[in-house]
């Protein structure tokens, strides 16, 4: 399990105590306790978006990282958006990085993951790119507003709407006839 | 409205299904083959370190040179056997010990064919001597050069092959 000891380890400068400012932060609880139970949820919703369970596990530890370095910064508000925030927002990038990087030197060993119990829509979720499939999941499933998912995503609303109508659209398809069974 | 619930109830499902892990120690923090391609890199750059010195050793064992015979402070410094005949660089080597001498003749022409080089155990007739050196197994190495247009070597060089 993470420890905050074990990650103090790995980084040169552990966060300090709370600083003393006008407007203090709130932090009810802290990190350990805070986003550990949120592990396997992570994993999970990063295997649907980038369908790869390495690539997932990879991020999550990355934005378990980041999220440590940046707890003191947190509002205390909602720490699953936030910690899911950091995750997307984070695999998309490497996304982008990694397969640059992995077309340069001709290493694309992708592990694909399949839903073998739905595969009609899963297959309609990987037309999707994975910044629609997040954005649909965030909405459909999490509940959030285009508006909170475009501050999440760092995208403007319209952007999202248009990856979220275009998502449902590609999985009505497969949806209607199941409905109908 | 139906269409909505199951959407959102096949796309949970399906989330629940995908692998899940455990949040690994930290120390035991698993790679992709990217990160274990920069670590087997680093293992390949000391391996390739560690392999380039021991060549290095390795090739300086078998260019290992030997001190010319009559080198100084070699036994026969300054002997000048290369102004001897073969006949007489065996006698010289005899009187001081080395009877036993492995003698290469060299009697090819400037291509040096097949055969043109033997070893030998007893001394030639005639040739430039080339004093060699004693080698590991603790005989004098000798080299007589019979070549055509050879002209000997040190103090005695030009003059007629003895």
């Amino acid at each position: 399990m993470w420890t905050v000891e074990a990650i103090r380890s790995r980084i040169l400068r552990a966060p300090a105590e709370p600083a003393q400012t006008d407007a203090p932060l709130v932090r009810p609880i802290s990190f350990e306790p805070a986003v550990a139970p949120l592990y396997a949820g992570l994993v999970r919703r990063l295997v649907v978006v980038l369908g790869d369970a390495d690539e997932a596990q990879d991020v999550a530890q990355d934005a378990y990282l980041q999220a440590f370095r940046a707890w003191e910064r947190f509002d205390g508000s909602d720490v699953r958006a936030w910690l899911y925030t950091i995750a997307l927002r984070l695999a998309f990038n490497q996304l982008r990085r990694r397969r640059r990087w992995l077309a340069a030197i001709r290493r694309i060993e992708p592990k694909p993951w399949h839903d073998p119990v739905d595969p009609d829509l899963w297959a309609a979720l990987e037309d999707l790119d994975p910044q629609s499939r997040s954005a649909l999941l965030l909405n459909v499933v999490d509940g959030y507003t285009q508006t909170e998912i475009a501050e999440m995503l760092s995208v403007p609303v319209g952007t999202v709407s248009s990856w979220i109508s275009r998502g449902r659209a590609r999985l009505r398809e497969v949806l209607t006839p199941r409905a109908g069974t | 409205m139906n269409d909505e619930r199951d959407l959102k109830d096949r796309l949970t499902a399906i989330e629940g299904r995908a692998p899940a892990f455990e949040p690994p120690p930290l120390a035991a923090r698993r790679r992709r083959p990217l990160a274990l391609s920069l670590a087997a890199a680093t293992l390949l750059v000391l391996v390739v370190a560690t392999t380039a010195v021991a060549g290095v050793a390795v090739v300086s064992g078998m260019v290992r040179g030997y001190p010319g015979i009559e080198n100084p402070g070699q036994p026969l410094a300054g002997a000048t056997m290369e102004c001897m005949s073969p006949p007489q660089a065996a006698a010289y080597l005899a009187a001081h010990g080395f009877t036993d001498v492995v003698w290469q003749v060299e009697s090819g022409g400037p291509g040096k064919p097949d055969g043109s080089t033997t070893l030998v155990s007893t001394p030639p007739a005639h040739g430039y001597v080339v004093p060699g050196a004693i080698l590991d197994d603790g005989k004098p190495h000798m080299i007589v050069d019979q070549r055509p247009g050879a002209t000997g070597t040190g103090v005695c060089s030009g003059m007629p092959m003895p």
